[in-house]
């Protein structure tokens, strides 16, 4: 592999040495740039309860460009897709190098707990959170209870 | 590309840009496409016993199968039945008839039967653990599988999507899903009787399961409990020259230095014999999931992204030329390139898809330069145990591909922005495999035509350069380092001596500064880099 920058050394026992509540990301054993996150749904939004995974990977030329991450978990949020894909400023043209794994999941988890169907990936999640967010929300809940509450 | 492209709404539906986010498999898809491909697969009786599935969806997978060697533009549009595939497995009794699909049809021959197996799984949509879990129940796993009438091709296939599966729910559900059921049938697939495609699979599936430690020490502890490992007997295949063994037998050995250690058992990388090898594949300059041998020289990838290397030689003048034994019929690219050339192995680029390199795929039968393909006709597929000859030119500026001793056309167009400090290179799809002689044993079709030389001969490498160290002994090495106080705060690499103005903020290093337009934390455009004063002069 090619060498690994000790940036991404620092983080990695940073985030081993100092967990984010709530948050867990854990380096993959035989690839330093790929971490299995699991984030848990923060308290009082329809996703409580429920342990999200993730997979965030680091690509070549982190910090300069923004760690790509994506939901493995089904998830119902307007902001995120049936791929998992999260429609996340930072994650995109907000990135900046002095963000880190930890901020970046951190945003994730905020964005759990304050949808934003203005500025939706998921059209169709999206338009109900508008038209109808109690039944949003009710189908929020359910997904997480289904997929999200294995164990 | 497959970005959220949240601000082109016009692309919002999610589909158009979904294709290739996960980058992975979609290795094949670049440029357009194609003729078909001359598949000539052997022929297969169909199984005795078929999953219950629906023909339209046996249909649909075939389809995909016959299209997918010709996608070969990123860019692309899916093609319709995948659209239609991942819409019928939206539903959990549609994913059970998909996936049922699959494991009845799809050819053992097929060089690329196993990845579109993977592809297909990777586009359709995650199942929950509990259609997992029906799944497991519909296949009747269980280690009295031989016994059963289901084919070994449907048996390989099962393995593949085991496989997939445990890589994607990697985690509590990847837990839930090793039942002892399927346990029992991945282990039992681990005899020397077994067929090897079997076999094979059975070993790839167990370790993608072992990406969820638990599995992993569960998967060790049953396999120690066998006497003897089956593991040790199958590692003893890595030589054989039966193609499917010999893969067999470098999956074994891989899994028993990286992830089943046996205690008492020496690492391959001390007890390899690395007489008269001066040249190897560079475990510096490869892509993260490419696994190379202890000798450097052979190279696979399991995973599902389009994995790269470049070899620890480099050559700037003369004629030099070296050989590959193809060990898998899938796709690889195999060639030259230089250090410009970037593996972007997520998002399916690799040797032959930049300006900086050129490459061969004998499995389309395309030569590839800058993303851009060429097709080569009046030849077969490559076919396991054919020799691809790879010869450099840098007098005349040529690049000359042979299959067997049968050069291709020759190619110039790398030349263009290279002309110097090439590297022999190859980046490999899901499940392929080749060896590379760089000149340590004699060549199979040497060029008559011209005088070269081989890198053997010219490149030396020190012993600790030679070591071949499992990735999880090298990431020990480097969890024990630390950094200085006054590194940068971007790379922790160098020292910090930069401040940018006006705003003031410090903390950065030269390179670092250099990359940047706006401030990384309050993002004011940088109008003026300075030395730091307060930054100590050492």
């Amino acid at each position: 592999m090619a060498a690994l920058p000790r940036r991404i050394i620092k983080e990695t026992q940073r985030l081993m040495q100092e967990p984010v509540p709530g948050i867990s990301a854990v380096p993959d054993e035989t690839n330093a740039r790929y971490f299995h996150v699991i984030v848990t749904g923060p308290e009082d939004s329809p996703f409580e309860g429920g342990l999200f995974k993730l997979e965030l990977f680091l690509p070549e030329d982190y910090p300069m460009s923004a760690p790509k991450v994506r939901f493995i978990t089904k998830i119902y949020h307007p902001n995120i897709d049936r791929l998992g894909r999260i429609c996340l400023d930072i994650l995109k043209d907000k990135w900046s190098p002095a963000l880190q794994i930890r901020t970046v999941l951190l945003s994730i988890q905020a964005l759990l707990s304050a949808p934003n169907p203005d500025d939706p990936l998921a059209n169709d999640v999206a338009e109900l959170w508008k038209i109808n967010e109690s039944e949003a929300i009710r189908n929020a809940k359910e997904w997480t209870r289904r997929y999200a509450m294995d164990n | 590309m497959g970005n959220c492209l949240c601000k082109n709404t016009a692309s919002h539906n999610g589909r158009n840009s979904s294709y290739n986010t996960r980058s992975s498999s979609m290795a094949m898809a670049k440029n357009s496409y194609d003729h078909p491909l001359d598949l000539t697969t052997q022929a297969e009786p169909p199984p005795q016993f078929k999953f219950p599935t629906l023909p339209h969806i046996d249909k649909l997978v075939l389809e995909i199968l016959g299209v997918i060697g010709l996608l070969v533009d990123s860019e692309q549009e899916p093609p319709p039945a995948m659209l239609k595939l991942h819409n019928i497995a939206d539903k959990e009794d549609g994913w059970i008839q998909v996936v049922s699909s699959m494991v009845n049809v799809i050819p053992m021959f097929n060089p690329l039967g196993a990845s579109v197996i993977t592809l297909m799984l990777d586009d359709c949509p995650l199942p929950s653990k509990d259609s997992v879990l029906r799944l497991s129940q519909v296949f009747q796993l269980s280690q009295d599988h031989k016994k059963t009438k289901i084919s070994a091709t449907q048996q390989r296939n099962i393995c593949v999507v085991l496989g997939c599966i445990a890589e994607r729910l990697a985690g509590p559900s990847s837990i839930a899903i090793l039942s002892d059921a399927t346990l029992d049938f991945l282990l039992s697939n681990l005899e020397e009787d077994v067929d090897p495609h079997v076999i094979l699979f059975s070993l790839i599936a167990l370790e993608k399961f072992a990406q969820t430690s638990e599995n992993k020490i569960t998967i060790k502890n049953r396999l120690l409990k066998k006497d003897p490992n089956p593991l040790l007997s199958l590692e003893k295949w890595a030589n054989q020259t039966k193609y499917v063994q010999r893969q067999v037998g470098f999956s074994a050995q891989w899994c028993l230095d990286n992830l089943f250690l046996i205690e008492g058992r020496d690492y391959s990388h001390n007890t390899v014999d690395l007489t008269g090898i001066n040249v190897m594949l560079n475990t510096k300059d490869v892509s993260e999931y490419l696994k190379i041998s202890p000798n450097g020289l052979e190279a696979r990838c399991d995973a599902y992204s389009f994995e790269s290397v470049r070899c620890t030689f480099q050559v700037d003048e003369g004629v030099w030329y070296y050989e590959t034994l193809i060990i898998t019929s899938g796709v690889m690219q195999i060639g030259w390139a230089t250090k410009d050339s970037t593996f972007l192995n997520h998002e399916g680029y690799g040797i032959g898809d930049d300006q900086f390199s050129l490459a061969f795929d004998g499995c389309r039968r395309l030569i590839w330069h800058n993303a851009r393909s060429e097709r080569v006709f009046n030849i077969p597929c490559w076919r396991e145990g054919d020799i691809l000859g790879c010869l450099l030119d840098l007098n005349k500026q040529e690049i000359i591909f042979s299959i067997n001793g049968a050069p291709l056309k020759t190619c110039k167009q790398l030349f263009e922005k290279a002309r110097s400090g090439f590297f022999a290179a190859a980046s490999f799809m899901s499940f392929q495999q080749c060896l590379f002689n760089f000149g340590n044993v004699p060549f199979k079709y040497p060029p008559k035509d011209r005088t070269f030389q081989t890198f053997n001969d010219h490149a030396t490498l020190n012993p600790e350069e030679k070591i071949v160290l499992p990735r999880h002994l090298f990431l020990k090495e480097l969890r024990k380092f630390s950094v200085r106080e006054d590194s940068c705060e971007l790379c922790f690499d160098r020292k910090a001596t930069v401040k940018l103005l006006p705003c003031d903020h410090r903390g950065f290093c030269q390179e670092c500064s250099k990359q940047l337009i706006e401030c990384p934390m309050c993002r004011a455009p940088i109008q003026e880099m300075s030395i730091d004063s307060n930054a100590n002069s050492t």
